[in-house]
């Protein structure tokens, strides 16, 4: 479908005929062999696939894994028929996307949701609709400041402090400059937390905002060049991000500030793009384990990928993020009385009764809990870009900041401390 | 007297087709199809004021989604601001739209045919970076009143609460904004915009205020638009400055064109490429990408196969399967 | 008489003077030169798209949307042949080829069967053919960080202490040197004055037994070759997002505002002045978030400007 990857198709389907049997064992659900042959459990999913970019890796990498979930038994023996739609990046699309999927199919739950603009549309309809969302692939405030949707990945605003905590404590930042979107619930919400983190550590921190409909963003560069920073937090997506940097490198830049990043930068196309000046200088948070960890829940995900997949769905952090909603709501799943399993309001208590779910590719317990903010994910690792990858820098660590206070609450209340 | 009241076989259909709306699409259409079909009633309130403008001035307005844009951003601020109804926000939003045309049409009105549009278009082009620096209200502080997290709720009109009574509401909203523009055309103005489409020289040696009618026309094509976007607000409960970019405005334009600026059924089509098109193609798979393309080839082959629109066409066919008919229309 | 002459150079010069010196007040010197370095580089795009669309609406009466796509698709192209390890002039060409090939494929093809049609709707059918070329990339492309980089941005020239590659210089000199080289073009060569002739009176200059179609063919290979060119540049100093290359256009109409679509030396100097403006916007506290309004505001203004005056009467043609 895409140039850039036939290659790797190509390359993919002569591994699988070569190497079929050295396929590794996959572990899902009930793991049982068998085929489910049950009523089907409908639950549904949104990405966003469209001009500014393909936000579709939680929901290939969640469809992958109830495949093998129906395929291995399915949740009592029932499979999970898994809807999903592309919201476009539109928000009406958004909207019907979520009027499909919620009120004209009688769906249990809405899981691996990524998407830009869809939570914001629809935060609202979840709410109204009782249905629980484990989105994966958010950027946006109402993913983790609102009663009906979590999320496993982190999003800016954590994987921002976590990133600038880092530089803070290794690589003695005072000021930093956070250049993000001009969007309220995204660039203007993330940064806000880093000014209030940097400030509860004695330094200080500059907002330096870029109009998502500008093309240009040497400006912005410059604006934090002049803001006094010593530090510069790329809160971007990542062709934004390239931009920054190259723009850096034009002016040869990269020594006279720290360079860091949240998640986003985690992409393994980022170090070739980036090029070799940048090896070695810049510092990317990883909201949930890097591929390099590879503990036994990443290899059954790459596994899962393999076998039940697309050979082009990309294997990234979204699209862990997306197995893992897809894994514990299963799980949630599982642990309930199987005449309920039809039942939205029952399904959602029994996900929001989750609490201290594990897994290698996560730092700390997954949790949801009864709460009107949903933020389960604040600890990652730190790496840096070089060349032909990434380097861990710092293992898991968990996230120091005010805004953590009513999370860290719920988590002691839930006993996970 | 009779004249204004007339209605022409062309009117019953619309009003058949409006009835139909109202008394059998919602029941019929699922959750899914009622948000379609009600942003597309909004937008069909939007190109009904674009294609009104170049059928019957041979003015082009590529701002017309920008025009959206400012009707929802009044209609949501009025909304978080004060406890009006949700008619009062309507009528206000409007109302203020028109004026907001009117101050465009002002200075464009100097300018005729390509630098008009460009002039609007520029207009387009400054309203997509101030919606998506400044966004839409939801019930933050402040002037710009936008807060993160989940935004306050968006009141719908009491009689519409359900998303069945909201479609009947703006395909009714729809009906009278076509019958506004009818109206005008039977009356003082219409006989003026005939004139001056004719030729602006002849139309001022008869007397007639060339750039009051004209800034009249911007006028109501900007209050036709942000009525549009209110409803629109209301259909969704929020905005999305990705609905109100400068290429959307061109886009409206275009498929104005393409469906037929003369007649409601052109809008009426404009209104179905623009929102029902790209819905069936999403239900039935096609990849969004994909459909960009398959949705830009139309564009093109229907610009190149039928200059008076596609209704132009139908209704050009339908005349030639009844002679006696088409030629008592002509 | 000189006032008349140069009054609107002067007033030009005055505005410029004023904007920079109010939004650059205060801020350091190395600053404000940044800024007026990196406002030259994206006013020299703005300018380059505006020389396009202007370059082919005088000679065949099309207002081209879809100049920003096909530059996409070049500078796409010229990515996935780099990928594959193609020599890397190859790839350059490639662009150059790509974007010339498409926008040939709809002067040709397509524009003749809109030749009839009113200047706006010929204008907004090229928007449908942007749609097509757009939809075509983000499909064969998927969403990825992407990147290009020319041999030329290792080079630089420090200047009061700031560092500028020689891409950067190339793209200043380039946008120059193309506005002298079509003028130099439309002046002496037979082409040239056909064109002018197009440009003057269409359907005189048909009558008087001007080839056209050779004539349109190569002023859309022109507009294909600097769609190329911009795409190129876009993509290695900007970004290589196909999206953001696309819709470029419409600060490149702006720039083409500027120069009443006719006068490219004013063009050029309008898209200049717009790229430095827009980034001394971002010196004000105020206006920063909003600084990418700045071509659309330019342009409009300088419309009323052209208009003062003039009063609504009997209207020739468009």
């Amino acid at each position: 479908m895409h140039f850039a990857r036939t290659i790797g198709v190509a390359g993919a389907i002569l591994t699988l005929s070569l190497g079929t049997q050295a396929m590794a064992e996959v572990s899902c659900g009930m793991n049982t062999g068998q085929a489910a042959t049950g009523a089907p459990i409908l639950v549904g999913g949104i990405y966003g696939n469209a001009a500014p970019g393909d936000w579709s890796s939680s929901t290939d990498s969640a469809a992958a894994y109830f495949a093998c979930v129906n395929a291995n038994g399915g949740i009592h023996g029932r499979p999970v028929d898994y809807r999903v739609e592309n919201d476009q990046w539109n928000p009406e699309a958004a909207a019907q996307a979520a009027a499909r999927l919620v009120n004209d199919t009688p769906t249990v739950a809405m899981v691996g949701n990524g998407s830009f603009i869809e939570m914001a549309v629809n935060a609202n309809t979840y709410e109204a609709a009782g249905i629980m969302v484990m989105a994966s692939a958010c950027a946006i405030s109402e993913c983790f400041e609102t009663p009906n949707i979590v999320s496993t990945n982190q999003g800016p605003l954590s994987s921002n402090l976590g990133a600038a905590q880092y530089a803070v404590e290794e690589l003695g930042a005072q000021h930093v400059a956070c250049i993000g979107l001009n969007i309220p619930n995204n660039g203007i919400w993330s940064c806000q937390a880093v000014q209030d983190f940097m400030r509860s550590r004695g330094g200080d921190a500059t907002a330096v905002l870029i109009n998502p409909g500008a093309p240009d963003v040497n400006s912005a560069l410059l604006e934090a060049m002049a803001s006094g920073a010593d530090t510069i937090l790329i809160n971007q997506p990542a062709g934004i991000a390239l931009a920054i940097l190259s723009a850096a490198e034009e002016q040869d830049l990269r020594d006279q500030f720290n360079w860091i990043a949240p998640t986003p930068l985690y992409d393994q196309s980022v170090p070739a793009a980036v090029g070799a000046y940048w090896w070695g200088h810049i510092y990317v948070n990883a909201e949930l384990a890097p591929l390099e960890v590879n503990g036994p829940d990443a290899q059954n995900w790459i596994a899962v990928l393999d076998q039940y997949g697309q050979p082009d769905d990309p294997r990234d952090s979204f699209g862990q993020a997306g197995y893992l909603s897809a894994r514990f709501f299963t799980e949630a799943m599982l642990a309930m009385d199987p005449a309920q399993l039809d039942d939205r309001a029952a399904v959602g208590a029994a996900i929001r009764g989750i609490s201290g779910y594990t897994s290698d590719l996560m730092c700390g317990p997954y949790y949801v809990g009864d709460a009107d903010f949903h933020m389960p994910n604040h600890a990652g690792y730190m790496v840096k870009v070089v060349e032909g990858g990434f380097e861990i820098v710092r293992e898991c660590y968990e996230y120091d900041s005010p805004y953590f206070e009513p999370h860290i609450a719920l988590e002691t209340q839930l006993g996970l401390r | 007297m009779r004249h204004l009241f007339h209605v022409t076989p062309s009117g019953w259909a619309g009003l058949a087709t409006a009835a139909f709306g109202i008394l059998v699409l919602p029941s019929l259409a699922s959750s899914y199809w009622l948000s379609v079909f009600t942003s597309m009633g909004c937008f069909l309130l939007a190109i009904a004021g674009v294609a009104f403008m170049y059928a019957r001035l041979g003015m082009v307005s590529l701002t017309q989604v920008g025009l959206m844009g400012v009707g929802g951003w009044i209609a949501l601020r009025l909304n978080h601001a004060f406890d009006f109804p949700f008619e009062v926000n309507l009528a206000l939003a409007a109302t203020a739209t028109m004026i907001f045309g009117w101050i465009l049409a002002l200075p464009a009105l100097r300018m005729r045919g390509l630098y008009l549009a460009l002039v609007t278009l520029m207009a387009a082009g400054g309203l997509e970076i101030i919606f998506a620096t400044f966004q839409f209200p939801n019930g933050g502080a402040g002037f710009w009143g936008v807060q993160t997290g989940s935004g306050a709720a968006f009141r719908r009109p009491w009689i519409a609460q359900s998303p069945q009574a909201y479609l009947r509401y703006v395909i009714a909203c729809a009906l009278l904004g076509f019958l506004c523009i009818e109206l005008h055309r039977r009356l003082q103005p219409g006989r003026a915009w005939a004139l001056i489409r004719r030729s602006e020289a002849a139309a001022m040696a008869a007397g007639v205020n060339v750039t009051l009618y004209k800034t009249w026309a911007f006028g109501i094509a900007g209050l036709l638009g942000g009525a549009a976007g209110a409803l629109l607000a209301g259909s969704l409960g929020l905005l999305d400055d990705g609905t109100f970019r400068a290429s959307e405005s061109v886009m409206i334009f275009a498929l104005a064109v393409v469906g037929g600026a003369h007649s409601w059924q052109g809008a009426l089509i404009a209104a179905v490429l623009y929102k029902v098109l790209p819905a069936l193609l999403n239900i039935w798979g096609v990849d969004a990408n994909l459909a960009f393309v398959i949705f830009g080839a139309g564009l093109l082959h229907a610009v190149i196969t039928a200059p008076q629109g596609i209704a132009g066409q139908v209704l050009e066919g339908l005349g030639r399967l009844s002679p006696k008919r088409g030629a008592k229309d002509a | 008489m000189i006032l008349a002459r140069y009054g609107n150079w002067l007033l030009w010069a005055l505005l410029m003077a004023g904007l920079i010196g109010f939004f650059g007040w205060g801020g350091r010197p190395q600053m404000v030169g940044l800024f007026i370095a990196s406002g030259l580089a994206v006013g020299s795009l703005y300018a380059l798209a505006g020389i396009g669309i202007v370059v082919l609406y005088r000679a065949t009466g099309v207002l081209n949307f879809a100049g920003g796509a096909a530059g996409a698709a070049g500078a796409m192209t010229a990515w996935q042949l780099t990928a594959w390890g193609f020599w890397e002039p190859l790839g350059w060409l490639a662009c150059l080829l790509v974007a010339t090939a498409i926008t040939l494929f709809y002067g040709r093809l397509i524009a003749p069967r809109l030749a009839w049609r009113e200047t706006v709707v010929k204008a907004v059918a090229t928007l449908g053919f942007a749609l097509i070329i757009l939809g075509a990339i983000s499909f064969l492309w998927a969403d990825d960080p992407r990147s290009i980089s020319l041999p030329t941005d290792a080079i630089g020239v420090r200047l009061l202490g700031m560092r500028i590659t020689a891409t950067r210089l190339l793209l200043f000199a380039a946008s120059i040197g193309i506005v002298l080289g079509i003028w130099l073009f439309l002046a002496r060569t037979t082409i040239g004055l056909q064109m002018r002739a197009l440009a003057n009176d269409r359907d005189l200059a048909a009558l008087m037994g001007i080839p056209i179609l050779r004539v349109e063919t190569i002023a859309w290979g022109i507009a294909g070759l600097l769609a190329g060119f911009t795409g190129l540049m876009f993509a290695d100093l900007i970004r290589l997002e196909p999206s953001v290359i696309t819709f470029m256009v419409i600060p490149g109409i702006a720039a083409a505002i500027c120069g009443r679509l006719e006068n490219l030396a004013v063009v050029l100097i309008g898209g200049l002045s717009m790229g430095v403006i827009e980034n001394m916007l971002t010196m004000s506290p105020v206006l920063r978030g909003v600084r990418p309004i700045a071509p659309f505001v330019i342009a409009a203004l300088v419309l009323l400007y052209y208009q003062r005056g003039q009063r609504l009467t009997f209207g020739g043609r468009d």
